[in-house]
């Protein structure tokens, strides 16, 4: 008797660059690439089908020696916002903590 | 006062160092836990006032159960490399449980050990300041650490 083995194939496009790209991840994930159109962040793909817009956010506050994520221009950039007909979603470039006092 | 950095803890740094606890940053739960811009985290707090639950991160916990509950969302296999003199504490990207998630300003995390019990419970490791308002409307939330 054979029995089928079932994955799950997602596919997934970049509305800023146009680059498609398939998973077969089971858990929640996000595909994310290195976007030529979004100052060359590492930026989410969106699931075939889903009409949106993706955009890039500066940083609001002072850097103030942070070891923030900068985009291409070496302007700091806090997060990338997915903007849906029906919500939003975002990816936070945290910086990273250190452990020194200054 | 309000965010300002991203530091680690001196306490637990120092609390591991010298075997007082047995934080083992490789194996233990560690979860994220998000909050809003009313903590003013700080480096230099005493062990037990690093803790969720406690010092300034008893209030201000923004969460949304269970796509990214107030106690926070698990890293998936952390771990520590070691590489040109730095030691480097990373985990893959964390993402909500769902694609449900509201959660509203969202200005940073606190990241601790949710295995060890004592001395102190939930013991943080460190905080994360993402340099402003952040927010999810039936959607997801995804961070890289």
């Amino acid at each position: 008797m054979t029995i089928p083995i079932l994955t799950t194939v997602r596919h997934w496009y970049c509305p800023n660059c146009g680059l498609t790209d398939t998973t077969k991840e089971a858990r929640p994930h996000i595909r994310m690439h290195t976007c030529p159109k979004l100052r060359g962040l590492s930026a989410p793909m969106l699931p075939a089908g889903v009409a949106a817009k993706v955009t890039a956010h500066e940083r609001e506050d002072y850097v103030n020696g942070e070891d923030v994520q900068v985009d291409e221009n070496r302007r700091p950039v806090m997060s990338i916002v997915t903007t849906r007909d029906e919500g939003q979603d975002v990816v936070v470039f945290a910086p990273t903590a250190h452990a020194r006092s200054t | 006062m309000a965010w300002t950095n991203s530091k680690i803890f001196s306490a637990t740094m120092e609390d591991v160092l010298e075997n007082t606890t047995a934080i083992d940053l490789n194996a233990d739960t560690i979860n994220v836990a998000l909050f809003d811009n009313t903590v003013t985290p700080s480096q230099t707090v005493a062990s037990a006032n690093t803790a969720y639950g406690a010092g300034v991160w008893a209030a201000g916990g923004v969460g949304d159960t269970p796509s990214w509950p107030a106690v926070g969302r698990p890293l998936v296999t952390p771990g520590v490399t070691f590489s040109s003199n730095v030691v480097t504490f990373d985990a893959p990207d964390t993402v909500s449980a769902d694609a449900t998630t509201d959660l509203a300003s969202v200005f940073g995390c606190l990241v601790y050990d949710d295995t060890i019990v004592t001395p102190v419970a939930d013991q943080g490791v460190c905080f994360n300041y993402f340099g402003g308002s952040n927010s999810v409307v039936n959607g997801r939330m995804g961070r890289g650490l």
